[in-house]
């Protein structure tokens, strides 16, 4: 059995807004790279995976080449290998393009997890672009797996509640996160197996775009203003606090 | 008439040769103790050039004070005096018991003139008495404990040896007595003569004595053979323990040199921390041998006064019934100790400070806590989340609102200038992530402006890497303090200044072990320095200023009085009444300011101490002790009360 994980290396998704700057439209390349939030919860998911059924694990990660220093932590988690598809293009037609050709390339693979989206672009769509190339079953919102006769149970969070799935044969899954996937902490011994873990790299191949194209990126310019309310005891300033809040239409 | 030795005894000389036979039992009993601590480990190299007396593997210094004279034990001035009545008393008898064999061997004079009247006679006498009130009083206190003796579990030996001294005491003074009854007034012997003329037995006195001889010698002879199986045994192993104890305040806990590790298989690589007894060094193992469960630490402890599940005497009373069970492979240790004990540790050191007998607790417990984090990846919730931020931010103020250059905004701080600038101030994590501890920083670089210091930051603001290894990363620290001391390297840095107690520790502890050659003053010390120098003017405001000890400025690294020089040229200095080496923590060391707290908060209990003084200011030197104090101040006041040195000294500084 083999499973992989879509991994993305993303800038510090935890800056606070008060620091954060854009060059040339993007994350300023100061702030220290991770792996995407909920593709550690992937990660965790698919090495409790491996652990339960023996099966490989493979991440794939489409990204730069600086980027597996940061991916190493998957393979401390307990992954088996990466591999890394180099290229820095933000289209989600041209990312699962290329993950679809590095999966391609790993033989016969039975399941592939991601996060949710991206830590970074937050668009939630490479998954379900790769299961139309790969021509599987994508089922977005999953929190766990198990595996099932010719398939997998999967459940899924919907807004109010969980649906259980069942999948036959092979699918894409996108993971969110819940107590139960919260990524390990590697134990140091793991880290230090996780450098001698193989890594591959593999050129970018050509593909198609969308037809989107980027006119300005912005973010919220953060104001603060600091007002002090004057009264007299706890209670007063409660109840002028509650007046101006409501005067103000935040309430 | 001179005093016969053995008057009134045939073979006498039986009681000589039968101290053979109890020394050898003494022997084979301290031998197996031996036996027990040489399982460890070798001890941790530190790696410091000191220069202390050493004679082979004992310093001096602290044998003979820690040790023989047992200076910490008068902390308790009770329990202290008798102590040494009853130490120095059984020494001084001791003696007297040897030069009387002495007599008997080799004739030495010693019953004659002068010498008979002060030293065999009143000194013996007053010796037996002062042994006889000490072990009174240690009885009485054994027999109506306090809690400390009481909690997680008694020392029960005791109680029989102290029977056994009483006995060879009074069996002793009635065996002078008697003897002096038949014999006459001996010169000196007040307690004896004084006896002989209470004892009105006639011809059944010689018989009396008779027995009382030989019981007395028998009674003494078994309490030495008993000694290395009994909780007596620390009149050996406390001098060995305080001998062997490195003349460095702190745990002492050395760095792991992780390089061995590159190139080994998972399976090869050693096992990090301690999970068994036998991952224990020696000096741990000694350490658990030597505990004698006084439980002076348990009264001290942050963790186990305010209701955590830690105390430093459960930890070693457990650690000592495994090393007694002779479980040195037991791994169900750490569990039995528990997750939440080993983390409730705030390294505060004031366990180390109190113990009478040099024993290292928070060592033992950094080490557990060592292989719950690096091989387990055990840690509390929020530890966790910390321990991530600094792998992957390089400071771990998870959530802060802040960016590394914001606590200097609308300030212009130099940069450190490679062969230009002189001092590097170093900024560490809490004041450039939070925003009260950020005021301590810009408090700082006025101060160093307006004495005209050459001083320049680094343009990128990093953590020492100490919060890791408190948290018991060591790894991690490895990593962070490797990139710091080859970014210092490449800027030629060679002198630094700390307004972290934390990162000064770390500095001048950890980073010589792994490779950094640069002195480092820590602000308080700079302070001091620049107002003796008359750099910079202050005003006294003459105010009450309570100052609160960092124990990582105070306790780890002995610097008590430079900063309340600070403090009382500024104001007027008021204690708490547990300052100096007695300082209570803060609660916020060993990575446990990331942490939700059990029962009552450490920080409410000090910042209480500190308000109860009546002073309108709590001066401290360290940003996280500011930070807690602030936090637990809430609790009783509104008003913001707590300040750093840095603070005061800048508000007070005339341009």
């Amino acid at each position: 059995m083999h499973i992989v994980v879509l991994a993305k290396v993303v800038p510090d998704y935890e800056v606070p807004s008060a620091d954060f700057e854009l060059v040339e439209n993007r994350a300023h390349p100061r702030y220290t790279r991770m792996i995407g939030l909920y593709d550690e919860n992937a990660v965790e998911l698919g090495v409790q995976l491996k652990e339960k059924l023996g099966a490989d694990l493979t991440i794939v990660s489409y990204g730069l080449s600086d980027d597996v220093q940061f991916l190493r932590k998957a393979l401390a988690m307990g992954a088996d290998k990466v591999v890394l598809v180099e290229g820095n293009s933000d289209d989600p037609y041209v990312i699962a393009a290329n993950l679809k050709d590095a999966i391609g390339r790993q033989g016969n693979v039975d399941l592939v997890l991601a996060g949710r989206q991206s830590s970074d672009m937050d668009r939630g769509v490479v998954p379900g672009v790769l299961a139309g190339m790969l021509d599987l079953p994508f089922v977005p919102q999953a929190c766990s797996v198990e595996s099932a006769e010719g398939g997998w149970k999967i459940a899924q969070i919907t807004e109010i509640g969980k649906r259980l799935l069942k999948l036959s044969g092979k699918g894409v899954l996108s993971i969110t996160s819940v107590p139960e996937n919260v990524p390990r902490i590697p134990a140091v011994k793991a880290i230090f197996a996780a450098k001698k873990k193989p890594v591959e790299k593999l050129a970018e191949i050509g593909a198609r775009k969308m037809s989107i194209s980027e006119l300005s990126v912005s973010i919220p310019k953060v104001e603060s203003n600091c007002e002090q309310i004057p009264a007299e005891d706890m209670d007063d300033a409660v109840r002028q606090l509650l007046r101006r809040l409501k005067e103000e239409r935040y309430l | 008439m001179e005093r016969v030795p053995y008057w009134n005894i045939s073979f006498g000389l039986l009681i000589d040769i039968l101290s053979l036979p109890a020394l050898a039992i003494f022997g084979y009993g301290i031998y197996r103790h031996w036996l027990r601590i040489r399982q460890g480990k070798a001890n941790i190299k530190l790696g410091l050039t000191l220069e202390a007396l050493k004679v082979g593997p004992l310093y001096l210094r602290s044998f003979i004070t820690r040790g023989i004279v047992g200076t910490r034990i008068y902390k308790k001035l009770f329990t202290g005096v008798a102590h040494g009545l009853l130490f120095w008393g059984m020494i001084v008898l001791t003696v007297g018991t040897v030069l009387v064999f002495a007599n008997v061997l080799f004739g030495i004079p010693v019953f004659r003139g002068e010498f008979n009247r002060l030293c065999m006679g009143a000194f013996l006498d007053v010796a037996g008495l002062a042994a006889l009130a000490g072990v009174l009083f240690l009885l009485i206190r054994r027999l109506f404990p306090p809690e400390r003796l009481t909690c997680f579990k008694a020392n029960t030996g005791f109680i029989l040896m102290e029977v056994g001294i009483i006995a060879i005491i009074v069996t002793g003074f009635f065996i002078e007595g008697a003897r002096i009854a038949q014999n006459g007034a001996d010169p000196g012997s007040f307690v004896g003569n004084w006896l002989a003329a209470q004892l009105t037995g006639g011809g059944g006195l010689s018989t009396i004595h008779r027995y009382l001889w030989w019981s007395h010698g028998l009674i003494a002879l078994a309490l030495i053979a008993y000694i290395p199986y009994s909780p007596l045994v620390h009149l050996v192993l406390a001098p060995a323990n305080a001998g062997l104890d490195i003349p460095v305040p702190g745990p002492k806990m050395g760095v792991v040199d992780f390089e061995a590790f590159e190139g080994e298989g998972e399976e090869e690589t050693p096992s990090l921390g301690v999970s068994k007894l036998a991952d224990f060094s020696r000096k741990n193992l000694l350490d658990i041998s030597t505990c004698l469960k006084c439980g002076r630490c348990h009264e001290v402890c942050p963790a186990a006064q305010t209701g955590k599940k830690l105390s430093p005497k459960g930890v070693m009373t457990t650690l000592a019934e495994y090393l007694q069970q002779g479980k040195m492979d037991d791994e169900s240790l750490l569990d039995t100790i528990t997750t939440d004990a080993i983390y409730s540790c705030t390294t505060c050191a004031a366990c180390m400070e109190a113990c009478p007998v040099a024993v290292n607790q928070p060592n033992a417990i950094l080490r557990m806590r060592q292989h719950l984090l690096m091989e387990r990846s055990e840690m509390p919730e929020i530890m966790g989340q910390a321990n991530r931020s600094l792998e992957a931010r390089h400071h771990p103020f998870i959530g802060t609102g802040f960016g590394p250059n914001d606590w200097r905004k609308g300030l212009e701080v130099p940069i450190f200038e490679k062969g230009k600038t002189e001092y590097l101030l170093w900024i560490g994590c809490s004041i450039a992530y939070e925003e009260r501890a950020q005021h301590v920083g810009r408090a700082m670089v006025a101060i160093l402006k307006n004495a005209g210091v050459s001083f320049g930051i680094l343009e990128e603001n990093r953590c020492t890497g100490d919060p890791a290894k408190q948290m018991g990363n060591e790894f991690l620290f490895t990593e962070i303090a490797g990139q710091n001391i080859e970014e210092f390297n490449e800027l030629g840095v060679t002198k630094v200044i700390t307004m972290c107690p934390h990162c000064f520790n770390s500095f001048t502890r950890h980073y010589p072990l792994l490779g950094a050659k640069f002195e480092v003053i820590p602000h308080a010390v700079l302070i001091r320095n620049l107002i003796a120098s008359g750099a910079i003017w202050l005003k006294n405001s003459g105010l009450a200023i309570c100052y609160h000890d960092p124990c990582y400025l105070g306790r780890h690294n002995r610097l008590f009085s430079e900063p309340r020089q600070v403090v009382s040229s500024i104001g007027k200095l008021v204690e708490m009444p547990r300052n100096g080496c007695e300082s209570f923590c803060c609660g916020a060391g060993g990575g446990n300011y990331w942490t939700e707290e059990e029962g009552t908060r450490i920080n409410q209990t000090r910042a209480k101490e500190a308000l109860d003084t009546g002073a309108k200011t709590i001066a401290t030197a360290c940003p996280f002790c500011m930070l807690m104090l602030t936090d637990g101040l809430k609790k009783f006041t509104e008003e913001q009360l707590v300040k750093d040195i840095a603070e005061l000294v800048c508000s007070q500084m005339e341009a």
